[in-house]
């Protein structure tokens, strides 16, 4: 023959026994289940947290890297627009400095060849005046048929010449 | 016919035990240890093999159940109250486990009051001692004053029936399924006994009646109407099922199946959300005794 408990019944060992039972279960749930998840669970959320963070450090230090290089372009156009400038001023001055010892050297040249030219024109015209003069007096001599004076000679030769010379 | 609805069975009785005197083994110790060990080994096999990437689908799944009585629980209570995720996760899967295991038609701990009540006086201990750390001793005394002092004794009445109300909320509803389940049991065990009682009483009205059940669900088929072959059918298994009973395999055969049906809401439905209901008073009541 079976006992029964009645339906409802206040049985303080079986309460007992099951609120150890409820302390007991939690512990093992506890251990086997809800700690490993969370430790699984936490290591994955690391492991995410790193990669993001090593991103963000690799980021960052590109983003370093992309300043410097950045400043390095700058700095390097500067320098290359300076050594432009440079050379361009110096190419001007060179190229003003080449301009005006051309113009000089054009001018003294210039001048040189204007005296040398009148310095010629000069000995040029004495000596077609001497030897105008010596035609004319060998000329004058045989029309006029007479010796002249050799200074009167000379006198009238040389006005001649002269008003010659205006004349051409 | 006889129906008795009784308490759990009494396995062993030890007396004279020192301290606790007579000792009852029910029914109720006996499978709370066994749901003990199923909850375990499943703790144990869910909780092993767990790697951090590639995971396999019991994994997948032990973490689906743990981030949602972990969103449970902080959803509940604010996550200032991470602590009590086990308290909360062991009574709500031993209920669940407790309250499932009457399918397998073993004797269900949670349909003993002890055992909810067991788990609400440990909850009552804990608002009680959030209540008296969130307001000092005597604030909590002066509490049972408030708003008047007349009102003490209502006070301190719903005060001890938190507890009570918790547990009979729970063990009144497995109860009635166990008893409403029980009551099915014995009606179909009645009526089937009287319908095959009919239809097996002599041989030859069983075989007319599968015959005929026969005929008509071949002449549904053929037709392709349901209407007829489903009334076939069901006639043509009654009729068999006679002529079992008729050669002496006699067996209440309509409690094969049709219990199912009202089990549904009985057993699944009512096992699962008073277990849910359970845990969320549980935290809701500690949240409420620690104040905002």
């Amino acid at each position: 023959m079976d006992l029964y408990q009645s339906l409802v019944t206040v049985n303080p060992v079986t309460l007992i026994a099951q609120i150890c039972n409820l302390f007991l279960q939690m512990f093992l749930v506890k251990v086997f289940f809800l700690d490993k998840i969370k430790a699984i669970i936490d290591a994955r959320r690391e492991a995410a947290d790193k990669e993001i963070t090593d991103a963000k450090t690799a980021k960052e230090e590109a983003l370093v890297i992309k300043a410097a290089y950045e400043q390095n372009m700058l700095e390097s156009k500067a320098e290359a627009e300076k050594i432009l400038q440079n050379a361009q001023q110096n190419a001007a001055k060179r190229g003003e400095q080449i301009i005006s010892d051309a113009q000089k050297t054009a001018v003294a040249m210039k001048q040189r060849a204007e005296a040398e030219i009148a310095q010629e024109k000069k000995r040029v015209l004495n000596e077609t005046k001497n030897e105008i003069s010596d035609i004319a007096m060998a000329i004058a001599g045989k029309v006029v048929g007479r010796e002249l004076n050799a200074s009167d000679h000379a006198k009238m030769v040389d006005s001649f010449i002269d008003k010659l010379g205006e004349e051409v | 016919m006889e129906v008795s609805i009784t308490g759990a069975r009494i396995l062993h009785t030890f007396e004279n035990v020192p301290l606790l005197g007579t000792v009852q083994i029910t029914q109720t110790l006996a499978v709370s240890w066994l749901v003990m060990i199923i909850i375990t080994g499943l703790c144990i096999w869910l909780g092993s093999g767990l790697k951090v990437t590639n995971i396999s689908r019991k994994q997948a799944v032990a973490e689906m159940g743990y981030n949602a009585i972990v969103n449970f629980v902080r959803g509940n209570m604010g996550p200032e109250f991470d602590h009590y995720i086990p308290l909360v996760c062991t009574i709500f899967i031993t209920s669940v486990i407790s309250n499932l295991i009457s399918l397998l038609g073993i004797w269900s701990p949670t349909a003993d009051l002890m055992t909810e009540l067991a788990w609400a006086l440990v909850v009552f201990v804990l608002i009680t001692y959030h209540k008296i750390k969130a307001s000092g001793i005597l604030g909590y005394l002066r509490g049972f004053l408030d708003p008047i002092f007349i009102l003490l004794p209502i006070n301190v009445m719903s005060e001890c029936f938190t507890p009570v109300s918790m547990a009979c909320r729970h063990f009144g509803n497995i109860l009635s399924g166990m008893v409403i389940s029980t009551l099915i049991y014995a009606a179909l065990t009645a009526a089937s006994s009287a319908l095959f009682g009919a239809l097996g009483s002599s041989l030859v009205i069983a075989i007319l009646v599968m015959v005929l059940g026969l005929a008509v669900s071949a002449l549904g088929y053929k037709q392709k109407k349901k209407r007829i072959l489903i009334p076939g059918a069901i006639a043509a298994v009654l009729g068999v099922l006679a002529v079992f009973t008729n050669l002496g395999a006699s067996y209440p055969w309509l409690i094969v199946g049709i219990p199912a049906i009202p089990s549904l809401y009985f057993d699944w439905f009512g096992g699962c959300i008073q277990a849910f209901i359970f845990c969320t008073l549980t935290t809701l009541f500690i949240k409420q005794a620690a104040g905002d």
